[in-house]
Order: C-alpha cells, then structure tokens, then sequence
C-alpha cells in the first residue's frame, strides 16, 4: 500500500527535478553572445524623449554593442518631437525606428492601426528569449499591463514607470521657527501634508512673494503637464475621467462630477500662492523654481526628483527636499499609471536584434544602472536595493506605484487629453466656470468617443 | 541687299520651339510641391482619414467635415474671428507706424542706407527665435523685461505678462508690430523714392500745401504699393504660428489660439487628418476670398486717380 505511494512520490519528485534541471539548463544554455550572432553587425535605431532615464541607456548601450556586435542609435527629442517624429514614421511605413519608447497613452493608437509587434510571438521563441527574464515575476504587473499591454496582448515593456507625488522643502518645514509659527497660526503642527487642508495651509503660510519665495508652484501652461497635474487632484477627490477599470476600456464619462468640479476649484484656489507666470508654466519650469530654492511644495513627476534631490550641479536643494504621496481626499491613497514603454514596429527591419536589446535592458543590472541615473525601474527588486532606498524618493515612488490610478490609453486619448487641456486652462485663464468647463470636456469626450461614453452627468 | 533666312543652329534657343522645355523643371517643381499637395488637400478633405482611429482609414465622406465644421465646431470659428482681430491690430499698426517711419526717414535722414541695414534686423531672425527670445525675455521670474517694467511700475509685482489674461493677446500683437514694422518701412520707402518727382513739382507751383500734397499727390501714387504690402502682411499675420505657439501654446485657455495653431491641433495632435484638412481648406479658402476681394478693391480705386491724372 505503502511502496505505491512512495514509488508516486519518487517520480512526482524525479519529474519535478527534471523539469528545474532542464530550465537551469536552459537557462545555463541561453547565451547572449550566441542568440545574438545572427544579427551581429545590424544596427538599431531608436527613439526617446531627452531625459535622463534615455542618457543612462545611452551610455550602456556600448556594452550591448561589445557582447552582440548589434550597433545601437539612439535619437533623443523633446516630448511631443519624440511623439510626433514616431506617429509619422509609423503612418509612413518606412521602418525608420527598430525600437520606439512611447508614452503609454499612444499606446491604443499604435496597437489598433496595427503599428506594433506583439512581442509574445518573440517572447516564446528560445533562440531570443532569454529564460532568467521573467516579467510575469519581475515587473510590477499593475504598471505593466498598463503601460505596455492593449486588450489582453503584450507588446512590449516599461522603459519608465512614472509617478507624481509630493515634494516639500523638509529643511523649512523642519525648521523650529516656521514650525512655532505655523502652530501658532493655523492650530496644528507644521508637516508634509496629508490632506488638502493642510497643503493648502502650508502653501499659504511659506507664500512670501516679497523674497521671491512661493508656497506651491502649479503647471497652469495650456499644455499636457497642466492635465497631468489636475489628475492628482482628480484621482484624491475621487473623481475620475471615464468610469472605467483600466486604460484600454471605454465607458460612461464622470470628468463633469460633483467631485470633479470640486477638485478643480481647490486646484485654482491655489493659483494665489504660485508664482505670477504660473500660467505659463510646464514641468521644466516647477522642476527649475524647486531646484533654485523658491518654492516649499508641490507636485511633480519622479523622473525629475534626482536632479533636484541628488544631482548636486543642478540643484541648490539637494538634502532638502523630502517627498511623500500626493495628499489625501475622499479618494484615499493615488498615484497615476503612466510611463514610456519599449515597442516594436512591424516595420522595424531588425526586429530581432531589437528584441534582444529591449530585453537586454529588462535585465537587473542595467534597471539598477538605469533607475541610480534618473530612470524609474519597473521591476520592485530594483527598488528594494540598499542603494535605491537611499535615494530620498524611493520609499514614495514605490508608494505611489502601488496605489497608481489607469488613465485612457484608447485610441483617442491624445485627443481626449487635448480637450481637457483646453478646458481646464480656459478655467484657468477666467474664460468659464469649473462646472461649464468640465461640462464641455465631457461633453466634447462623450461625443469623441460614441455610443460607449455616455454622460453620467448630463451637462448644465 | 538679299534676305537670308537664318539656320537653325543660328536661331536663338526660344525661336527653336526650346522654350516650353526650359519651364519644365520650373513647372515640374510647381505640380510636386505646390499644385499636388493643393489637390491632395482638397482630397482628403473629403475623407474621413484619421491617423489615430483605425475605423477612420480614408473612407469617402463627401462634405461631412466642411458641415461639421460650418456648423458644430465653435472653437474653429472663435480661433478664426481672434486671426481677424489680430491681423487687423497687428498689421494695421505696422502700417501706420512703417509708413511713419518711412515717411520720416525719405524726408529727414541723409544715409538711409545705414538706417534701413539697421531696421532689417528684427525680421531677419527666424520666428522660432523670435518666439524664444521674447519667452526668456517675459519670463515671470528671470525675464529681463518683466524685471525691469516691474521696476518702473509698467506691471504689477504679482503678474507676469504671458499668463495675464489681459495683456497676452496684447503682446503677441504687439511683438508681430516689433518684427514686422521695418518690412513695412522698407518696402514704402523704396515705394516713396521711386515716386515721379513731376506731379509734386505741378503741385506744389499750383500753391498746394504741404499735407495737400501728401494726400492728393503722394498717397494715390502709393496705393498700389500700400496695396501690396498689407497683402503681404496680411497673408503672413494670417499664417501666424511659431511665435504664438511658442511663447503661449494657445492659451491661456483660447486667448492666443490662432487658426494655425487650431489646425496644427487637428492634424498634429489628434491626427484627425481629413477633419484637419477641411480646416486647411477653409483657411485657404476664406484668405484667397479676402485677399482678392481686398486686392481688387485697392487696384481699382487706385488705376482710377492714374487715369485721370
């Protein structure tokens, strides 16, 4: 009775045995140099916006070149250039780029004219794949399958996962003069804001615009980074634009909501402790007033913390500056899904060969390297390094990544966030109220989209 | 003396028949680049061709996007009626102020050379950099400007000209007349030194005063050139994009958003390329209405003084 037992077990053990030996094996088998020898001598173009996660790649890239012999070109262009110079290419056919890093939200655009490799046919070939790299394991699968997946297929990776939360001047809001001050004021100690009371509060108290000193700094320029922005606040306050579960699906419009309304009116009421151009502003010119030392708080992408809070030949605020997730409304804990993922085009000449370097870069080391110079590692175990999380930032990256809201990726999201745009800066600009400009955005998305976006909110 | 008819080889190349064959490249260029992409324009005007809808591949829609346009599209129209006003503003003033300093210049400046060399330099420089020196130079915290009107009290301390919803419009016309003004001058100062100098000497032994003179003898002689000048100015404030886009985006809200920056909208934000070039199309369309209507008017009144004079 016994030795059957013990004979099942035997062999479930020996199978079990056998299937990890021929994954190390293959694992053990699977070599760069050799998957890569058919494509030696091929070269591979691709494009990025100029930030420093596409800088730090740069400079791997040689080493890429050295084990493969595969040449790598890099084009790096301001945001929307680097759009543009790929939407064009792509609707040209010419197969200029092999590899294009892409905002997600281009991402329904590509996939449904059939731009994009889908990069599961080449993820189950053994000659390309490489087996240690696991991104059902070793990527954040939220993040993931936002920013690189559309309708249920892959195409391909995160180059960034990108996030905004809060910055704040630790140093003055530590300081025991502000803090008797604040008290004294407002009731209640000085603290990095958990709520909208208290960031309200704290830009009011540090607004000194006789010493060129701003309590908060928003990006009210007629541009996405002023869309960006509000959807943290949208997001806290529980509003949404679409009532929809991820990016690729379409269904009713609630950007007109109550909550909505209300989180625009708290996010111009804080126009009057922002510096006077703030209608003029875009993320580089936040970035730049934190960097100088004029602003106390505000909200900003985490690409752009290391050169305000490490590089010290940019910023005057390094070990000054703390960070923390955006605060807290009737929406609880938020971050937002964004970032750039590595795509393929159909028309890429060198499909394979670029395959290998997207997956080369997927790799541990380089998503260190790559994240310790400004990048933003889809992989968790990049953040649980000792030396990431002695990166003032990691600790609210890794919050706000878990807790990151999906924005559309449908294939008129560039024009949904377009009409969002114009109307949140006509608010802005004293053109209309909060209520007939969220009215009319969600009117003008409700018809963009068609029959699957009705109005919860019928417009006023 | 006997008539020799030349041989062929002696005949000039024109006489030859060679002529049509010399304006082929001139002609080719003109059907690749101009006539083509005119036709190609009105094409896919009539098209439903999306680069960002995949549904939306180029089918044949007939007028949709000229009604959709016409009728369901106010910010086309707001966008359209603010290039009116501008154009009107800002080459209105450059007339006025380019004429003056013409004037000025042909009656009181001596080397009118050196001076013109000198009024040339702001619209030799690439709009782009326009756009970008003015941007750093209205700057809301560093802008060298903004500092120094800011000190003699020309702008309040808690505002920045380029987000002030009241004095962007302003600016940008304003900075189109800083750029645009000395092409003004340097075409109606060559127009005024090549003025006939006999109807002003009849003029003046007929005891006419001076401003008499200015406006019975100079202006009508100058019409044709007036005419072609604001035609020049105004189908270029029309097009007005690098500038505006640059230094606002369009906004605050719609306050700068011109027609060439709603239709760089279409086309090159959303890639609604039909829809876009109905846009185009319509632009085109209501600047040749204009400009013909405008330049007809001005060619006829002012055939009609020379006839008579």
């Amino acid at each position: 009775m016994l030795k059957p037992l013990i004979r099942g077990s035997a062999a479930s053990g020996l199978l079990v045995l056998a299937a990890l030996m021929w994954q190390i094996t293959q694992a053990a088998a699977w070599d760069l140099q050799e998957a890569s020898k058919p494509y030696s001598g091929q070269t591979i173009r691709m494009v990025g916006e100029a930030l420093p996660p596409l800088e730090a790649l740069k400079k791997m890239a040689p080493e890429f070149e050295k084990q493969t012999g595969i040449h790598v070109e890099v084009e790096m262009y301001e945001h929307s250039e680097a759009v543009n110079k790929v939407q064009l290419d792509l609707n040209s056919h010419r197969g200029r780029y092999d590899v294009i890093i892409q905002p997600h939200r281009e991402l329904g655009k590509f996939a449904t004219n059939n731009h994009l490799v889908e990069i599961a046919k080449m993820m189950a070939d053994p000659a390309l794949r490489d087996p240690t790299f696991e991104p059902e394991k070793q990527l954040y699968q939220t993040a993931w399958h936002e920013i690189s997946w559309y309708e249920g297929k892959e195409y391909g990776f995160p180059f960034t996962v990108l996030n905004m939360f809060m910055w704040y001047r630790s140093d003055l809001l530590a300081d025991p003069k502000e803090q008797a001050g604040f008290k004294a004021k407002y009731g209640y100690d000085l603290a990095p804001a958990k709520d909208w009371k208290q960031y309200r509060d704290i830009a009011e108290w540090f607004y000194r615009p006789d010493q060129g000193f701003y309590g908060t700094a928003l990006e009210g320029k007629r541009h996405e980074a002023l869309w960006y922005e509000w959807l943290n606040f949208l997001y806290s306050f529980g509003g949404d634009v679409l009532d929809v579960k991820s990016g690729s699906a379409c269904g009713p419009v609630i950007v007109n909501s109550p909550k909505a309304v209300a989180s625009l009116e708290y996010y111009k009421s804080l126009l009057q402790f922002s510096p006077p151009d703030s209608l003029n502003y875009f993320w580089d010119d936040v970035m730049a007033l934190m960097q100088q030392a004029k602003v106390a708080e505000l909200i900003m992408w985490n690409d752009a913390t290391y050169a305000v809070s490490v590089d010290t030949t940019a910023s005057t605020v390094v070990g000054k500056v703390g960070f923390d997730l955006v605060p807290q409304g009737d929406g609880g804990k938020i971050g937002q899904v964004e970032g750039w993922t590595y795509l393929i085009p159909v028309y890429s000449k060198n499909q394979q060969a670029a395959f290998l370097f997207v997956q080369w870069m997927m790799g541990y080391d380089r998503q260190l390297e790559q994240h310790l110079n400004g990048g933003a590692s889809g992989r968790p175990d990049v953040y649980a390094s000792p030396e990431v999380q002695k990166l003032p930032y990691a600790k609210a990256s890794m919050e706000a990544n878990e807790h990151a809201v999906p924005k559309a990726t449908l294939p008129q999201s560039a024009e949904m966030t377009d009409i969002l745009v114009r109307e949140l800066s006509s608010y802005l600009a004293g053109e209309k109220e909060a209520q007939a400009a969220l009215d009319t955005a969600a009117t003008d998305i409700s018809t963009l989209l068609g029959s699957c976006a009705p109005m919860t909110y019928p417009a006023r | 003396m006997t008539n020799r008819t030349p041989s062929p080889r002696g005949m000039p190349l024109l006489d030859r028949g060679v002529g049509p064959l010399l304006m082929l490249p001139a002609t080719l260029l003109v059907v690749v680049f101009l006539v083509g992409p005119f036709y190609y324009m009105v094409y896919t005007a009539l098209t439903d061709l999306s680069f960002a809808d995949a549904s939306h591949s180029g089918s044949f829609v007939g007028f949709d996007n000229f009604r959709k346009l016409m009728r369901n599209d106010p910010f086309f129209w707001a966008s359209f009626l603010l290039t009116l006003k501008f154009v009107i503003i800002a080459v209105g003033l450059e007339f006025l102020l380019g004429f003056a300093l013409a004037f000025l210049i042909f009656r009181f400046v001596a080397s009118q050379r050196l001076l013109t060399t000198l009024l040339l330099i702001p619209m030799m420089i690439a709009p782009i950099a326009v756009g970008l020196i003015w941007r750093l130079l209205l700057q809301g915290d560093f802008g060298m400007l903004t500092f120094y009107m800011r000190k003699v009290g020309l702008l309040a301390q808690n505002a920045a000209v380029l987000s002030a919803p009241d004095l962007v419009f302003p600016t940008i016309v304003a900075i189109d007349v800083w750029q645009w003004t000395p092409f003004v001058t340097l075409i109606m100062l060559a127009g005024m030194m090549s003025l006939p100098r006999a109807p002003f000497e009849a003029a003046m032994m007929d005891g006419a005063k001076p401003f008499q003179i200015f406006r019975d003898v100079m202006l009508p002689l100058l019409r044709p050139v007036i005419a072609l000048v604001l035609l020049l100015r105004g189908i270029d404030a029309f097009k007005e994009f690098d500038k505006v886009f640059l230094m606002t985006g369009g906004g605050p809200g719609t306050l700068t958003e011109l027609v060439s920056i709603y239709a760089y909208r279409v086309n090159f934000r959303n890639w609604d390329l039909g829809y876009g070039a109905a846009v185009a199309f319509m632009i085109y369309l209501v600047v040749l209405i204009l400009c013909s209507v405008f330049y007809k008017a001005v060619y006829w009144s002012s055939r009609k003084p020379a006839a008579a004079f």
